[in-house]
């Protein structure tokens, strides 16, 4: 199981959904991919997209005004 | 008893931080979006626009350098929107001015309601090259159309305005064009 991290801050959306689904292409079955973002509605984005797509999937604030979307890889 | 006020009155506060900080259904904001509109129309009779406010800021910093942007055939096309404002030369200060810092200080206020405020930085030149571009563009266009999203769309469709139908389908055929390209060769 491997954990890739997607630096998308400062990012706006969709661009962080597109990265993040051309990630997870290359990604093995069982590995994490760990979003990086700044902009509330990249989390909503991405947590509909993955629970649409039967993705585990896991939204965090990690500090004020940031988020890490946490993306498993059936 | 003091226990139990206590006790209700921090959910009180964790709800409400809750609904401050996620953010809300697509309906709810139309429903509100539409309603404020015409509030806005019904009370100073112009309906929310954003781009006018930057076309009059941009031939005014032209004005300054010594062009004579109002006197280009297209204020001559728009007389009846931007008389009024040139002749009285509030061309910085105006009532799409004000529109424009209300949108800004609004955001700011739900940005810090739900403490999610934070400052946006370039990540590198391109990054910044492609917002300058972004902009241009949309700029351009936005005057191609008389108005953006919101003058021309937004605020065109409840007028009964025909071109916002027109302005409605293009958007909608650029949007998905300019997916297609931003995914496959941007990304």
């Amino acid at each position: 199981m491997k954990v890739r991290d997607l630096d998308c801050l400062y990012e706006a959306c969709p661009i962080p959904l597109i990265k993040a689904i051309k990630e997870l292409r290359r990604l093995n079955s069982g590995d994490i991919l760990v979003v990086h973002s700044d902009e509330s509605c990249v989390g909503v984005a991405m947590v509909e997209w993955a629970e649409q797509n039967n993705y585990q999937v896991k939204l965090v604030e990690t500090e004020v005004g940031e988020w890490e979307i946490y993306v498993q890889k059936p | 008893m003091f226990k139990n006020h206590n006790y209700y009155g921090k959910d009180w506060i964790k709800s409400m931080m809750q609904w401050l900080k996620k953010p809300w259904p697509y309906w709810v904001g139309g429903v509100l979006l539409g309603v404020l509109n015409v509030v806005l129309l019904a009370i100073s009779g112009t309906v929310w626009q954003v781009t006018n406010g930057f076309l009059l800021w941009g031939a005014g910093a032209l004005e300054l350098v010594g062009f004579e942007p109002f006197k280009w055939e297209y204020f001559k096309l728009y007389n009846n929107r931007y008389e009024e404002i040139i002749l009285n030369h509030n061309i910085f200060i105006n009532k799409y001015t004000i529109l424009n810092i209300g949108v800004v200080l609004g955001s700011l206020v739900a940005t810090l309601l739900a403490s999610q405020f934070k400052l946006g930085k370039a990540k590198n030149i391109r990054h910044i090259l492609f917002a300058f571009l972004g902009g241009l563009m949309m700029g351009y266009g936005s005057r191609l159309t008389g108005g953006c999203n919101i003058g021309s769309f937004f605020s065109g469709i409840p007028s009964f305005s025909l071109h916002a139908w027109v302005f409605w389908i293009f958007i909608t055929l650029g949007a998905w064009v300019g997916t297609r390209i931003l995914i496959k060769f941007l990304i």
